[in-house]
């Protein structure tokens, strides 16, 4: 009971400016972090009309830290020159500011617009009431479906050729709940929280992406033979709707033996299904088969909005400003916020550029084998924009 | 890369032609003389931009293009221009809506921007004004719901929904957000209208709270009027209901020289088209070659950055700013002699000689 009557306490977040200061917060009032983490459940959005006018989108767009607000620049210059009729409202959120309010804006901003794309957000401060502000935009969009799609490029130089996967994650609770607490001194407990509501959504988010992209198998991933209950709920849950889609094959495999397939014989999946943790790990695996970092991007989903991003979650702090960071997951992302939103035309143009690009041209940055700048890879795109 | 060049690659890959489409209505009264000047202005700028001309009029029903003939363009072009459609007082057929309602209707083209702007040289008692007033138009006053009930009581219905005050209400503040504005204003008589103009209150209310970083106000109408007149310059965007938006439309575009200078656009969430900011035929001057373009020459110019021509755009605002600032071509509304044909000449001679 306490737990819902705090999300009908969370729905409307923006009313007053002094609830966006978490650490602020009275002791009495539960603090900004716990609504956040402790209320794994799932959370109604009132609908608001989406920023669409005369057929241009509002876009909010968040830089980030690290590689991303060069990214970001890479992005608008194609952007704007095959005037992909998009409008950026862009979010600066400082990663050294101990209070949430820059964040509560980009959701907010995002909550409006209903699209947005991000780099990945520095979260600086360790206080433990300061969240991490990358799961706090996916809790408080209630983002529960993350698809990272990966198909590689004849012309990067890896160990495996032509895989084609999709990863869905669930994206919102599991390990990542962050429910830890020391119940004596010296144990610390922390819990993985597995509902029905948000496994079924997930799981049907998956079967039904398989069916919409044609695709003929889904794989559950899941470590059910230790967590019998939590794990178990999952793939259950999975089997369970499995049934609703006979033209879909499914199978389920444990995570160690996944990634051990993963990378000997990555070519056996096709959509791969899991929880949080699970998908964040076999993301990175998979993007380390195609070529690194730099290459995949990954899509959040909820009921009302979507967000984009590069498809590892790293700022990339190291290689900032020095023009070898690889543009390719930004500019892959951007593509998607353009199907997403419709404009299929630009996003192919874009798509065709990038495959160009690397495949047939090879200007790489030196990350994925090749030996041109940054803003050399952007130019060689543009330069085959329409080709 | 050259700013010339830039704008052919960015034209090649624009729409499989390399060309642009758009949607033309001359309109009535001075609109084809307008629309001329603005097709001149085009061809003398070598402006990737191809016309789909429909002759479409409401007083003039034998010579119209069918309604959904100019739809189905709109809907498919995404973009028009087009001159202001006559709408005559009395109705011969009985039917009530317009066929400027029918069109906005049809392409649900529901927020109706009007940016009123102070233009360089042009006289007028207000200096620097630069206000953005939206304008909900497909309900309100404007639902042609009116009926007898018994003879000599004419009743009117207005019709104020939420869901409709919400888009509204989320466009204007979203346009103030995409034009770095600071302050939205709320035009209302929700003191007598408590319930109508409540519904359209509470809704930018709502929407106010999800833009924390710019600020809301509400103004009654008639106040806002006032206000308008004695000092425009506290007014950022405004926001209003049908009616409301129509009456502040043209006071303000008063305040700025009248409906010759000041531009609009209607929005749907697909198409855009774009018009003059005050609706008036200028019926006395049909064919007399006075009227002034620089309104419609600023409603091409918006086209242009709409399809992301932001260049060509701006190369025409540009020599609007540079004739008006000479000020040797004035026509008649702001107290010259030149006709429309000499004020496009010079605006051509200014295109083609930076």
């Amino acid at each position: 009971m306490a737990v819902r009557l705090l999300t009908k306490l969370k729905l409307i977040p923006e009313l007053g400016g002094a609830a966006y200061s978490s650490s602020a917060a009275a002791p009495a009032t539960i603090s900004d972090f716990d609504a956040q983490h402790k209320t794994p459940v799932i959370r109604k959005q009132k609908h608001i009309p989406k920023a669409h006018y005369g057929g241009r989108h509002a876009v909010t767009m968040l830089p980030g830290g690290g590689i991303g607000p060069e990214c970001m620049g890479y992005v608008r210059e194609i952007f704007k020159y095959i005037g992909a009729p998009i409008d950026f409202e862009v979010v600066d959120i400082d990663p050294n500011v101990d209070n949430d309010e820059d964040v509560q804006y980009a959701i907010t901003t995002i909550k409006r617009n209903g699209v947005g794309i991000k780099g990945n957000i520095e979260t600086k401060s360790e206080a433990s009431y300061v969240t991490s502000r990358n799961v706090a935009l996916r809790n408080e969009l209630d983002m529960y479906a993350y698809v990272m799609h990966c198909k590689s490029y004849s012309g990067i130089q890896t160990r495996h050729k032509d895989i084609d996967l999709a990863i869905i994650r669930q994206n919102t609770e599991g390990e990542y709940a962050m429910l830890e607490h020391e119940s004596v001194h010296g144990v610390i407990e922390s819990m993985k929280v597995v509902t029905a509501s948000n496994s079924e959504r997930v799981c049907r988010f998956a079967f039904e992406y398989a069916k919409r992209t044609g695709r003929k198998k889904v794989t559950t991933v899941h470590k059910a033979n230790i967590m019998k209950l939590s794990d178990g709920l999952f793939l259950e849950t999975s089997r369970r709707l499995a049934k609703d889609y006979p033209d879909i094959e499914h199978n389920d495999m444990i995570i160690d033996n996944c990634c051990m397939q993963l990378v000997a014989k990555p070519h056996q999946f096709d959509v791969m299904l899991m929880t949080n943790l699970y998908g964040s790990i076999v993301s990175n695996v998979v993007c380390g088969l195609m070529g690194g970092a730099g290459i995949c991007s990954g899509r959040n989903y909820g009921e009302h909005y979507a967000v984009f991003e590069p498809g590892t979650r790293n700022t990339g702090t190291a290689i900032a400003g020095k023009n070898i960071a690889n543009p390719i997951a930004m500019i892959s992302a951007s593509t998607s916020l353009l199907k997403h939103l419709g404009h299929y035309f630009h996003a192919d143009l874009i798509r065709n550029a990038v495959t160009r690009t690397i495949n047939e041209d090879r200007i790489m940055t030196p990350d994925i084998g090749g030996t041109a700048s940054s803003s050399e890879v952007v130019k060689a795109i543009i330069n085959n924009l329409g080709r | 890369m050259s700013l010339i060049t830039r704008n052919i690659i960015r034209t090649l890959v624009q729409s499989k032609g390399g060309r642009i489409k758009c949607t033309l209505i001359p309109g009535d009264g001075v609109g084809p003389e307008l629309v001329y000047s603005v097709q001149e202005v085009f061809k003398a700028a070598g402006i990737p931009v191809d016309f789909e001309s429909y002759f479409f009029s409401e007083v003039n029903p034998t010579l119209s293009a069918p309604l959904e003939d100019v739809v189905n363009s709109i809907a498919r072009n995404k973009i028009c221009i087009k001159g202001i459609l006559a709408t005559p007082d009395f109705s011969h057929t009985g039917e009530l809506q317009t066929l400027n309602m029918k069109l906005r209707n049809a392409l649900d083209l529901y927020a109706n921007v009007v940016h009123v702007k102070s233009l360089p040289n042009v006289n007028c008692r207000h200096k620097d004004v630069d206000c953005i007033i939206i304008r909900e138009q497909t309900e309100g006053e404007y639902s042609a719901l009116e009926h007898e009930s018994v003879p000599g009581v004419v009743e009117c219905l207005k019709i104020i929904t939420a869901v409709k005050s919400d888009r509204i209400a989320k466009f204007a503040f979203d346009y103030a957000v995409k034009m770095g504005r600071k302050k939205v204003t709320a035009v209302h008589k929700a003191n007598i209208m408590k319930l109508g103009d409540g519904t359209f209150l509470r809704s930018c209310e709502q929407m106010a709270a999800l833009y924390p970083r710019i600020e809301f106000e509400k103004m009654i109408v008639d106040n806002c009027t006032m206000q308008m007149v004695s000092n425009p310059n506290q007014f950022d965007v405004m926001v209003a209901p049908n009616l409301y938006g129509n009456i502040v439309d043209n006071l303000a575009s008063g305040l700025v020289g009248g409906a010759g200078v000041v531009a609009g656009a209607s929005y749907s969430p697909e198409c855009a088209v774009f018009e003059q900011g005050a609706r008036h035929i200028f019926s006395g001057a049909v064919g007399k070659n006075i009227a002034n373009p620089c309104a419609m020459l600023l409603c091409s110019a918006n086209l242009l950055a709409h399809v992301n021509l932001h260049s060509y755009s701006k190369m025409i605002k540009n020599a609007i700013n540079k004739v008006l600032l000479d000020g040797k071509v004035r026509t008649k509304d702001l107290g010259g002699q030149s006709t429309t044909k000499d004020f496009t000449n010079a605006i051509i001679f200014s295109l083609t000689h930076p």
